[in-house]
């Protein structure tokens, strides 16, 4: 916007690595530390660049079912983001839409059901997962995800239909197509980066899990998550540093991709309805 | 207004996800609020109903406790939500100019958004560590502490702490949303803005902070929110300790349920907690909608 020197230009390119270099100074600090041997994590100054890594740590993991945790993630994250979407495609597009009575209160209900802490969410799920022996499932996080999902993904549906305009829907109508018939055909064709967005923040809050897991799944190791199996790591005392990092390293390595290549697509669908363009 | 026809179609699209969100959203507010009436003890589950009392509403509100974890809960509102405005709106500033390479800023920027929150939470423990920490290192390499300092075993570092965490793993989301704020805001507006002689200062106060009003709302009530839920971190690192410091009500709840196993107090304490943050939000709500008129 504004015209700079050159000597402004190097100055405020400086200020911005700087910056950024510290921002993801921990990310970076993660895979330092996780191709560390031992004795290096016990030495002042650290050390900063991983001149000689030692990748003993990843081969340490193999012993440990991190893989079988890593699959349970996966099946538990695509499940629910699937569900949620579908539920949140409808609920959505019927809250832009519509202003019948009702429409208003759900909206409201929607927002409220966000505010909802999940270590409240697990008490009345625990009881219930109890009775119903689902405890120690992978199912009961796939419903538990799927309950602070779906108010996230109708609220960023409803947002990305608002900005859609009304008469594409009109259009389709009048062209025979039923009311299901533009949603599926219509709607949802031009609205494929808002619902791509959708599934993937859910894939990703149901990554992000920790308490349902925690709560629902600890007895039984088979159903570990990721997030679950490298939290009990640092449990352990045995488990040098070098190992939780590398753990970590493979239980984020999956969403940092994909928010890193998705990042454009995520930031519409986060920032739509907050903003009008 | 709507056909008669178009009205039942709207019903009929909303019912399905109307249902389940109530489901599997009313069911468990419901539930909870029964639980929190009732003295029951987690290995009590499933067997008979007690009588509804508010014995555990009076047993919390008698409690210093709890009065001290909503305290701890606001402060940390307070320093989380100051820090991640001020870094989210710094960054958000910086990579909405053009430069060479402001793609890769801006995919850096938000990093921490993507880091799951349990792996922030050991990768921060290990950099917060007493002895080999690289901020120890730092911080006396700089001459700001004389000795490495024992983060988690005093209340205020451990706090601080807490609340630095906490801070890197929300200012992205505030980022996020400012930038798409700020490229939102017409071009015409800055030049018009210094046609009338305002300078960088007199336009990011008269121009941008105006403009960004409606999405800084927005964004500072999901923060809000996020630091009444956030669980993982500080039950990793601290549990709550150490004396307290750390304990939020979000902590409170986990661990009076499920450590103390008193199913029926923390389902009260998560109410009371669901009704402050329901409260906080209406109130910012009215002022973000009254700001958009």
């Amino acid at each position: 916007m504004t015209r700079r020197t050159a000597g402004g230009r190097l100055l405020r390119g400086l200020a911005v690595l700087v910056m950024c270099a510290a921002l993801i100074f921990p990310v970076y600090w993660m895979f330092v530390t996780s191709v560390s041997p031992a004795n290096d994590l016990r030495t002042f100054p650290p050390r900063f660049l991983p001149t000689n890594p030692d990748w003993s740590s990843y081969a340490r993991l193999l012993e440990r079912p991190l893989w079988r945790w890593m699959g349970n993630s996966f099946t538990v994250a695509a499940a629910s983001a699937s569900v949620s979407t579908v539920v949140s495609v409808l609920a959505g597009y019927g809250l832009s839409r519509f202003r019948v009575r009702g429409t208003r209160m759900a909206g409201t209900f929607i927002l409220t059901s966000r505010m909802l802490p999940s270590t409240l969410l697990v008490i009345p799920l625990f009881t219930l997962f109890t009775q119903a022996s689902l405890v120690g499932t992978r199912w009961s996080l796939v419903i538990a995800h799927v309950t602070f999902i779906i108010p996230f993904a109708t609220w960023m549906l409803k947002g990305y239909f608002d900005s859609i305009p009304q008469e594409l829907d009109h259009a389709a109508i009048v062209d025979g197509c039923s009311r299901m018939g533009a949603i599926v055909r219509v709607l949802v064709p031009v609205a494929k980066p808002g619902i791509a967005a959708t599934v993937l923040y859910g894939f990703i809050l149901s990554w992000d899990d920790f308490v349902f897991a925690r709560t629902f799944v600890s007895g039984n190791q088979l159903s570990w998550t990721v997030s679950l199996g490298v939290s009990s790591l640092r449990g352990e005392y045995i488990t040098g540093w070098n190992e939780v990092m590398a753990a970590a390293l493979v239980g984020s390595a999956p969403i940092v991709i994909m928010y890193v290549f998705l990042e454009r697509f995520l930031v519409a669908g986060l920032s739509a309805g907050a903003v009008k363009s | 207004m709507l056909e008669h026809r178009e009205e039942i179609t709207a019903y009929a699209l909303l019912a399905p996800a109307l249902l389940i969100s109530f489901a599997i959203i009313a069911y468990p507010v419901i539930s909870a609020v029964d639980l929190s009436l009732q003295e029951l003890r987690l290995t009590q589950v499933g067997r008979a109903r007690r009588v509804w009392t508010p014995a555990n509403y009076a047993r919390l509100f008698a409690d210093p406790e709890f009065w001290r974890a909503g305290w701890t809960t606001l402060r940390l509102v307070a320093v989380v939500v100051s820090g991640s405005l001020a870094v989210g709106l710094g960054t958000a500033l910086v990579v909405n100019d053009r430069f060479v390479g402001r793609k890769a800023a801006r995919i850096a920027v938000a990093l921490p958004w993507a880091i799951p929150a349990v792996m922030a939470a050991v990768i921060w423990w290990w950099m917060f560590d007493s002895s080999f920490g690289v901020i120890n290192w730092f911080l006396v390499k700089l001459g700001v502490v004389a000795a490495p300092v024992a983060w988690f075993n005093r209340p205020g570092t451990a706090f601080a702490a807490i609340a630095a965490i906490m801070i890197w793993k929300g200012y992205p989301f505030m980022s996020v949303m400012l930038l798409a704020g700020l490229q939102a805001i017409p071009t015409e507006l800055y030049e018009a803005s210094k046609a009338d002689g305002a300078g960088r200062i007199a336009q990011f106060r008269y121009v941008t902070l105006p403009a960004l009003r409606p999405v800084m709302g927005i964004a500072l009530i999901l923060i809000i929110l996020w630091v009444f839920r956030e669980f993982p971190i500080i039950w990793l690192i601290t549990g709550g300790g150490p004396i307290g410091a750390t304990r939020t009500l979000a902590v409170a709840t986990y661990e009076t349920g499920f450590k103390f196993l008193r199913i029926g107090e923390a389902a009260s304490l998560g109410v009371i907690t669901l009704v402050i943050s329901f409260a906080l939000s209406a109130l910012l709500i009215r002022r973000v909608e009254s700001d958009a008129r």
